[in-house]
C-alpha cells in the first residue's frame, strides 16, 4: 500500500516540476529588478516567491525521488538530475534563508540558484524526451539516432544488401552510441568509410569472414560480458539480425551488390523471405504469445473458473494474455466453456488432457481463436470434433496424443498455416502414415512417437569383479 | 559530601523532575511529529523496506499453492532433477580422455597435488586412465562412454556442462549447495523456490515431490527438500517407493470420507481461528496442508500407481510394479508432471565409486549402477517427446561432484579395487528438454579432466539457468528474510545462454 502511495505521489513529478522553474527563476528576475530605485516596491514579493518557490523545489524533489523508484530511466543521467534537483531544492531554501536575513551576497546564491534550475531542467527534458531531443533539428537528415522502422522490402532480391538491409540493423541498433553523436570506442558504424575505418580495438568487419570480425564478435559474446554489444540494458539484435549480418560479412561485406549476386544458403532463405514479407520470421518466434496488446480479462470469470479446480494464469507477469489448465478436473462442461469463451481473447494456452467433455466442448474450443497452444491429449477428442478446430487460425502446437482421431480427421487441420508441431503418438495415425500428412502439412512437425528402447543382454546383468 | 552539596544534589534532582513532570505526552507527541514525519517519508521512500520477489498481486498467504504466473514466459513448466548421489565419476560416463589413458599407472605428477584437498587421497597417488570405452553419438557427436549404450542414443537431446564446478568435497554440503545455495543448511531447496515462484498448476497434488532410491536418503538428508525460511508448505513431499506412497493415506477402519472431511474442516476451523488470533503464516501453510492431505488421499494412489501402465512402456522403462527401485520413480516423475507438478527431485544413492568394495570400483559396481539407470532416464526422455511434454519440461541430470583422474589410495594404501576420490573441481552434468539446445557440449576440461579450461559453470549458473528456463530471474525471485532480501543463487549466478536453444 504504502509503494503504491509513493508511486502515485511520484507520478506527480512532471506537473510539479514546472512549478520551482517558473517561481524561481521570476524570484531571481525580481530580486534584480528590485536592486533598481524604480523596481523597489517589488523588494516584498520577492521574499514571497522565494518561499513558494522553495516549497515547490522541495515539492518536486520529492516526487522526482519517488518516480525514480519505480520508472525506468538511463542510469547515469537519472543520478545526476537527481542530485541537482536536490541540490537545487536546497539552494532554495538557503536563498530563501539568506534573503530573509537579508545577508548581502545573496544575490550570488540567486545566480547559482538560476543555473542549477536550467541544468536539472535540461537534464530532466532529457530523461523524458531523449538526450537528442533538443539537438535533433540541427541533425542532418535522416542519420540521426532514431530509430527506423524496417519496411517490408518489395522485392528483396533487387534490393541493395547494404543500404536496404544492413543499414537500417545498424541503425536501430548500433547508431545511438556509434554514430554521429556519440562514438563510443572511437567506432563510427553510420557510413561505409567509417565501418571498414574501425574502432579503439581495430578492424570491425573482416569481409569474407564473419567469425572473425569483431563486430559479430562482440555480439555473440554472452550478455554478462562487460564486451557484449549491444550492453545489456540495451535492445539487442535478433537472431535474424544476427544471420543477416553474418551472411553479409561472410559474402565480403560489399557495399554495392544485390541480394541476387550473393550466395544464399538454405538458412538465410527464410529471414530474406521474412524481410519481403514484413513478417516476422516464423521459425523464430518461440514464446506463442501474440505481440498485440489485450485488454485484462475479465477477474469475475476466472475466479469461477479457478473454483472449478481450473488453473488460470497470465501467461508472464505484466501480461494479459492467460494460460488454462483442467489438468486437475475430470469432465469439461458446457458451464466451463461459455466461461473460456468469456476470456477468449485473452486466451492463448488451453490445457485439457485426460479430460471426458460434455457434448459442444470443442465447438467450444473452436470459437477460442486466439489459442497458441492446445493439448488435448488423452481426451476423448474425435475426428468430428477436430473439424470444429479449423477455426483457430493461430494455432501452432496442437497435442491429440492418445486420442482416437487419425488421418482423416487431422486432414480437416491443414489449413492452419501457423502450425508448427503435432502429437499424435497412440493414436490412429502411425508412423506409416507419415508420408501422407507430410504432404498435407508440409511445414509441421508431426511426431508419431512409439519410441522404443531396446532391450539389451546388458540391461539385466551384473558385472561381478574379474568378470567385466 | 558535605550538607551542602547533598543540598544542592537534592535541589538538582528536584529540577531535573519538576521538567520531566511539565513534558507531557503531549509534549512527546508534539517534539516527536517531526521524528515521525521522518520515519513515514522513509518508509515511503522505501528505505529499509525490499519488495519481495513475488509481486503482492500474485500472491496470496492464504493460498500458498494458486498458480502464479512467471516474471516472463518461460519455456519449462516442470522441472524433473535427477540426482546421482554419492557422485559418478564424470571420466567413466562423459568426460573423455584419451591423454589420461596414457598416464594410467604413473605416480601423480606432484604440481597436480600442491595445495589441494582431497577427502582420502594421501601422499603421491597413481593416476587412473579412463575405466570405459568413449564414442561418439548423434549428429552433434557428443562424447558417450559405453556404460550408457541406451542415453547414447538420445545424445542430440542432451546439453553437456563439462566445468561444472564447486568448493565442497563432502557429499553432504556439496548437496546443500547444489540444491540449496548454501553448503549449510537453513536455506530453502531449489524446488522449495520454484514452488514458491509458480505454485501448483493440480491443486490435488503438491507443487515438490521428491523420490529416493538406492536405499538410502542422500547424506545432506531431508534438508536437501527442505523449504528453509520459506513457508514450510513449500517443502518437498517424499513419496516412498514401497508400499502406499504415503504413510497413513488410506482412511482407518470405521472412518469413511464423510466423517475425514467433517473432522479436517473442523480442525482447520480452529486453525483459522487461531490465525486470526497470532496471524502466523505458519498456521496459513498448516491449513493449507491439511486440505491437501485430504484431497492427496484421492489422487495420490491414483498417480502413484504405475501398475496400470501399458506393457510397453514397463518394458522401455525397465520398471516392475511394487519393487523399490529408481526405473519405477522415473515412471512416477513422468506422470506426475503429467499430472501437474511442477517440481520432481529423484535421488539415487549408492554412487560414491571410491573402490574400497566391489560395488563402490569404477569397473565394476558404477557399470551395474549405469546399467539400473541407463534405460530408464532414456525411456524418460524419449517418452516425455512423444507425449510433447519434453519442451516444457526441464531434465536435469548432475551429482554433488565428480571424482579425480587420480586412483584412490586412502590413508597413502592400495586399495582392493579401483576407485576415484571426491573431486569438486570439475565435473559433468547435463540438461535436456525446457528450451534447452540439445547436442550441445558446454566447457572444457584439460587433457585428463582435472581442472578446468574455459566454460567454468558455477553451481550458482545451473540453479540461475534453471530459474530463466521457468521464467524468472534468478536475481529478483527473492523471499525477505532476517530484514534482507535472501534469493537461491545468493550474490552469484548467470544464466549459460550457450545451451539454450
Amino acid at each position: 500500500m504504502l509503494i503504491s502511495i509513493s508511486d502515485f505521489i511520484g507520478r506527480f513529478h512532471p506537473v510539479l516540476v514546472h512549478l520551482p522553474i517558473g517561481i524561481l527563476l521570476f524570484a531571481v528576475l525580481l530580486y534584480f529588478l528590485s536592486r533598481r530605485e524604480k523596481y523597489k516596491a517589488v523588494m516584498l514579493a520577492t521574499g514571497i516567491a522565494l518561499f513558494w518557490g522553495m516549497w515547490s523545489a522541495i515539492a518536486s524533489a520529492i516526487s522526482g525521488f519517488l518516480l525514480s523508484k519505480t520508472a525506468e530511466y538511463e542510469q547515469p543521467l537519472l543520478s545526476r538530475h537527481q542530485w541537482l534537483g536536490i541540490a537545487t531544492a536546497a539552494a532554495a531554501i538557503l536563498a530563501w534563508y539568506l534573503h530573509r536575513k537579508q545577508v548581502k551576497y545573496v544575490q550570488w546564491i540567486l545566480l547559482v540558484l538560476a543555473v542549477l534550475i536550467i541544468v536539472t531542467g535540461h537534464l530532466g527534458g532529457s530523461l523524458t524526451h531523449g538526450s537528442d531531443y533538443l539537438t535533433k533539428s540541427f541533425a542532418a537528415s535522416g542519420s540521426s539516432a532514431t530509430e527506423v522502422t524496417q519496411k517490408p522490402i518489395p522485392d528483396v532480391q533487387q534490393a541493395i544488401v547494404y543500404s536496404d538491409i544492413i543499414q537500417p540493423i545498424l541503425q536501430n541498433k548500433c547508431y545511438s552510441c556509434h554514430g554521429a553523436t556519440k562514438q563510443k570506442g572511437k567506432l563510427r558504424l553510420d557510413s561505409p568509410d567509417f565501418i571498414i575505418q574501425g574502432g579503439k580495438t581495430g578492424k570491425t568487419i573482416m569481409a569474407g569472414n564473419a567469425d572473425e570480425s569483431e563486430l559479430l564478435k562482440r555480439i555473440a559474446l554472452s550478455h554478462e560480458n562487460k564486451k557484449h554489444m549491444p550492453p545489456k540494458e540495451k535492445p539487442q539484435l535478433t537472431k535474424d539480425e544476427v544471420a543477416l549480418l553474418h551472411w553479409w560479412i561472410s559474402n565480403g561485406a560489399d557495399f554495392k551488390k544485390r541480394t541476387a549476386e550473393l550466395s544464399q544458403p538454405e538458412k538465410i532463405k527464410p529471414v530474406l523471405a521474412a524481410l519481403q514479407s514484413g513478417k516476422k520470421n516464423e521459425q523464430n518466434e518461440e514464446t506463442y504469445i501474440p505481440e498485440a496488446p489485450v485488454e485484462k480479462a475479465d477477474e469475475v470469470v476466472i475466479t469461477k473458473l479457478k473454483e472449478r479446480g481450473v488453473s488460470v494464469v497470465p501467461v508472464a507477469q505484466g501480461s494479459h494474455y492467460l494460460s488454462a489448465s483442467f489438468v486437475a478436473v475430470d469432465t469439461v462442461t458446457q458451464a466451463d466453456m461459455e466461461l473460456l469463451n468469456k476470456i477468449g481473447k485473452q486466451l492463448v494456452w488451453l490445457k485439457m488432457p485426460y479430460i471426458n467433455s460434455a457434448v459442444g466442448v470443442f465447438a467450444g474450443i473452436g470459437k477460442l481463436t486466439a489459442l497458441t497452444r492446445l493439448s488435448l491429449e488423452h481426451s476423448s477428442v474425435t475426428d468430428a470434433d477436430l473439424l470444429q478446430l479449423k477455426t483457430l487460425a493461430n494455432l501452432q502446437y496442437l497435442n491429440v496424443a492418445g486420442t482416437g482421431v487419425t488421418v482423416k480427421g487431422l486432414s480437416q487441420l491443414s489449413g492452419l498455416t501457423r502450425m508448427k508441431q503435432v502429437y499424435v503418438y497412440q493414436t490412429g495415425i502411425s508412423s506409416n502414415d507419415f508420408s501422407a500428412l507430410k504432404k498435407l502439412m508440409p511445414s509441421v512437425q508431426i511426431d508419431t512417437g512409439g519410441y522404443r528402447v531396446p532391450v539389451l543382454a546388458s540391461d539385466t546383468t551384473l558385472v561381478k569383479p574379474g568378470n567385466q | 559530601m558535605t550538607r551542602q552539596e547533598i543540598h544542592n544534589k537534592r535541589l538538582q534532582q528536584e529540577a531535573e523532575k519538576a521538567l520531566l513532570l511539565q513534558h507531557t505526552r503531549r509534549h512527546f507527541i508534539k517534539q516527536s511529529a517531526m521524528g515521525l514525519g521522518a520515519l513515514a517519508l522513509g518508509s515511503l521512500i522505501g528505505c529499509g523496506h525490499h519488495k519481495t520477489g513475488l509481486a503482492d498481486t500474485f500472491f496470496d498467504p492464504a493460498n500458498p499453492l494458486a498458480p502464479r504466473p512467471p516474471m516472463f514466459p518461460g519455456k519449462a513448466k516442470a522441472v524433473i532433477y535427477i540426482h546421482m548421489a554419492g557422485a559418478p565419476s564424470q571420466l567413466e560416463l562423459f568426460s573423455y580422455k584419451p591423454e589420461l589413458a596414457k598416464l594410467d599407472g604413473q605416480d601423480c605428477p606432484p604440481s597436480l597435488l600442491e595445495g589441494k584437498k582431497f577427502a582420502f587421497i594421501r601422499g603421491v597417488p597413481k593416476m587412473l586412465g579412463p575405466q570405459a570405452a568413449f564414442r561418439q553419438h548423434g549428429q552433434s557427436g557428443l562424447w558417450l562412454s559405453d556404460n550408457l549404450p541406451h542415453l547414447s542414443t538420445v545424445a542430440d537431446e542432451l546439453a553437456m556442462l563439462h566445468a561444472v564446478t564447486t568448493d565442497q568435497f563432502n557429499h553432504a554440503p556439496a548437496q546443500l549447495l547444489m540444491h540449496s545455495g548454501s553448503a549449510r543448511q537453513g536455506r530453502p531447496s531449489l524446488g522449495s523456490w520454484v514452488t514458491y515462484g509458480l505454485g501448483t498448476e493440480n491443486k490435488n497434488l503438491p507443487g515438490f515431490v521428491v523420490l529416493t532410491s538406492g536405499g538410502n536418503n542422500p547424506d545432506a538428508g531431508k534438508s536437501v527438500w527442505g523449504s528453509g525460511f520459506l513457508p514450510s508448505v513449500y517443502q518437498g513431499v517424499q513419496c516412498r517407493s514401497e508400499g502406499d506412497p504415503v504413510l497413513f493415506i488410506k482412511d482407518p477402519n470405521g472412518i469413511n470420507r464423510d466423517i475425514r472431511k467433517a473432522s479436517i474442516e473442523a480442525i482447520n476451523k480452529i486453525n483459522q481461528e487461531q490465525y486470526e488470533e497470532y496471524k502466523d503464516p505458519e498456521i496459513l501453510s498448516r491449513i493449507a496442508q491439511y486440505e491437501m492431505a485430504y484431497k492427496m488421499q484421492i489422487s495420490v494412489p491414483e498417480v502413484m500407481n504405475i501398475a496400470d501402465e501399458p506393457a510397453y512402456i514397463h518394458e522401455m522403462y525397465g520398471t516392475k510394479p511394487g519393487e523399490a527401485r529408481f526405473a519405477n520413480n522415473v515412471l512416477l516423475a513422468r506422470k506426475l508432471v503429467e499430472k501437474g507438478v511442477r517440481f520432481v527431485q529423484l535421488f539415487d544413492w549408492g554412487w560414491d565409486s571410491h573402490g574400497d568394495s566391489a560395488e563402490t570400483a569404477v569397473d565394476v559396481g558404477m557399470i551395474n549402477k549405469c546399467r539400473s539407470v541407463d534405460k530408464p532416464i532414456t525411456a524418460l526422455i524419449l517418452d516425455l517427446k512423444q507425449r510433447g511434454l519434453l519442451e516444457e519440461t526441464l531434465v536435469i541430470w548432475g551429482a554433488e561432484f565428480g571424482r579425480t583422474p587420480m586412483l584412490e589410495n586412502r590413508d597413502g594404501k592400495k586399495m582392493p579395487f579401483k576407485g576415484r576420490d571426491h573431486h569438486g573441481e570439475a565435473f559433468s552434468m547435463w540438461m535436456a528438454g525446457g528450451g534447452i539446445k540439445g547436442g550441445t557440449s558446454y566447457g572444457e576440461t584439460d587433457e585428463i579432466g582435472y581442472s578446468i579450461v574455459n566454460g567454468k559453470t558455477e553451481v550458482f549458473d545451473i540453479q540461475a539457468t534453471i530459474l530463466n528456463q521457468l521464467g524468472f530471474d534468478h536475481e529478483k525471485l527473492t523471499y525477505e528474510f532476517q530484514g534482507r532480501p535472501f534469493r537461491l543463487t545468493d550474490v552469484s549466478g548467470k544464466v549459460i545462454t550457450d545451451i539454450l536453444a
